[in-house]
């Protein structure tokens, strides 16, 4: 009966939306950063700045959009009914805005006891997130593989925090650990398990919905999820038992799961119906080649030490991964979510007696495409900043920075229509209601 | 033996066929067969909707004594839709691709968002609810969805 109820329940726009707007400022900042930092950022992926900018990049934009849009679909999808939205979303998203902050300056050595702060904030506002979506999913039986995805993914968001909780406690406190491998593992939960889990779940539903093109096979479906969150619980055990042999294997099965989704994703969207690609597709799309390339690239690094033992791979890696991957195709599933949000609320707003403008009077095709040729221009030059830091760190640092400021302002243009429409049907209705009563 | 959820989903699945083609009409520039192919659609779907709010939830709603429950969710997103097809029509009648394009691509997902419910939720309620009736309810969806699958 739970389900029932959570049926017809979608959360306010102010949700959503407060996550939504404040992801692009993170890339802004750092876009900054790498303005101010210079080829420094791409000696190491050990650098204290590169730390930080990929933190608020993962943390910042990232998990703030997957949180945001999670608040958002949980009730939709899986008919699982968070309890008080609005609040939750309230506290989460202040939380996480503020243990990003945090985690960025601990890094930069700009706050004492920054760590401890970040972890603090960051387990507050995940954990709370990870009960509350918990509770709502608890009561929902796994009838299809997003459901069960997105339990599975959940559990590795938990694992993901207190990984980089544990690290924080190896930096500061010195507590022995080995501080390379349990990185290496936090990244495959919080990126993998977590990121590819997330993305995964809600794939099965979204791929087929906006381009039209046939299921995931079942089979895929039905045991990626599984598949992703064992072969990193699996890596925990080999890292803690120190069994090298066995994490390498591990690591290999958690990079070819990954790159079978973003193969089998473009399979699917070679067989899409739509007629013509529009900026969500191309995004989609260049993340999963962007996704293959990094699972070629560890392939190389770990069959070819020359290329392995430089520093510049795992850079490219984290290039591809983060920019051409997770943020391409966040930024397309946006596109989609935001004008479609402003459109039913609008519409639900309206009574039926006034008429919500369409999603593409919301954010019409053209600016959408600027905002996805500067993001794609920011990612070449990321790449080609790893090879040639001296030349392209900063102009890509500037291009990272206008591409956010564009995703700012195509999302700030959509609340900016539902606000002016919002206005405008309360007054017809008013209007109306006045006409009825006379 | 069919469940309720198979042949509906089915028949969701035949109007994303045809909202398809007119899609691929509009973009090989051929208006007039686009035209002609939405008129297909939105048939398919009201008969689809006719289905559903004459048939189908009618006898979950006597089942279950839920009224107001998922069943009045669709129906408000069923006039939700058939808005959208009106203006999509006329946008298309008016030869306004852009407008057209803006509404088919709303009607689209929320069409599809629609879908997703019945198909994981109510359609599974009322095949768990309506098992003994279902061998009345079959046949009698499908005289109102004369396109449906046999």
């Amino acid at each position: 009966m739970q389900a029932l109820l959570a049926f017809e329940q979608a959360p306010p726009l102010a949700a959503p939306f407060r996550f939504f707007v404040t992801a692009p400022f993170f890339i802004m900042l750092a876009g900054v950063l790498l303005l101010f930092t210079g080829p420094q950022i791409f000696v190491s992926r050990w650098v204290p700045e590169t730390l930080a900018l990929t933190h608020l990049v993962v943390l910042g934009f990232m998990l703030q959009v997957m949180l945001g849009a999670a608040i958002q679909i949980l009730p939709v999808v899986a008919g699982a009914n968070l309890a008080h939205p609005l609040a939750v979303a309230r506290a989460v998203h202040v939380l996480l805005t503020a243990g990003a902050l945090a985690l960025a300056a601990a890094f930069l050595d700009l706050l004492p006891f920054g760590f401890w702060l970040a972890v603090l904030l960051l387990g507050a506002g995940i954990g709370l997130f990870v009960v509350a979506a918990g509770r709502a999913l608890a009561g929902v039986p796994a009838t299809g593989p997003t459901i069960g995805g997105l339990k599975l993914a959940l559990v590795a968001l938990a694992g993901a925090l207190v990984l980089g909780a544990t690290l924080a406690g190896g930096m500061t406190e010195r507590w022995a650990l080995p501080l390379i491998e349990t990185t290496n593992l936090h990244a495959s939960w919080g990126l993998g398990a977590w990121g590819v889990g997330l993305l995964s779940a809600v794939a099965y539903v979204v791929v087929p919905m906006f381009q039209m093109t046939p299921p995931y096979p079942r089979w895929f479906s039905r045991f990626f999820g599984g598949g992703l969150l064992l072969a990193a619980a699996l890596m925990a055990l080999a890292t803690f038992f120190d069994w090298p042999l066995f994490l390498g294997l591990l690591q290999a099965l958690l990079v070819w799961l990954c790159g079978t989704f973003c193969a089998a994703t473009l399979w699917l969207q070679a067989r899409s119906r739509r007629a013509r690609p529009d900026a969500t597709q191309r995004l989609w799309r260049t993340a999963m080649l962007c996704g293959l390339a990094a699972c070629a690239l560890w392939l190389l690094a770990a069959l070819v030490p020359a290329l392995g033992e430089r520093d510049e791979w795992p850079l490219l890696f984290g290039v591809l991964v983060l920019a051409g991957g997770f943020m391409s195709v966040i930024v397309g599933m946006l596109y989609k979510i935001v004008p479609f949000l402003v459109w039913l609320h609008l519409q639900n707003r309206g009574q039926g007696k006034v008429v919500a403008p369409n999603m593409k009077a919301v954010l019409a095709e053209a600016p959408m495409r600027r905002q996805m040729l500067a993001h794609f221009t920011a990612c070449a030059l990321l790449a080609g900043a790893v090879l040639w830091p001296d030349w392209l760190a900063r102009p890509a640092g500037l291009a990272l920075f206008v591409a956010a400021a564009l995703l700012a302002g195509n999302l700030f243009s959509s609340f900016g229509v539902y606000r002016r429409h919002a206005a405008l049907v309360d007054a017809r209705l008013a209007e109306l209601g006045r006409g009825g009563g006379a | 033996m069919t469940t309720i959820r198979d042949f509906m989903t089915d028949d969701h699945r035949r109007c994303d066929d045809v909202f398809a083609e007119v899609e691929q009409a509009m973009a090989d520039g051929d208006k007039a067969a686009a035209a002609a192919a939405f008129v297909r659609f939105q048939d398919d779907v009201l008969h689809h909707f006719a289905a559903e709010e004459g048939v189908l939830f009618p006898a979950f709603e006597r089942k279950t004594g839920m009224s107001m429950g998922p069943t009045q969710v669709m129906r408000s997103e069923h006039v939700q839709m058939r808005e959208l097809m009106r203006s999509a029509a006329a946008a298309l009648a008016a030869g306004d691709a852009d407008a057209y394009a803006g509404d088919a691509e709303t009607l689209l997902i929320m069409m599809q968002q629609h879908n997703m419910k019945e198909e994981n939720i109510l359609y599974p309620m009322c095949d768990q609810h309506l098992l003994y009736e279902s061998e009345s309810i079959l046949p009698a969806l499908r005289s109102e969805m004369p396109g449906a699958a046999a």
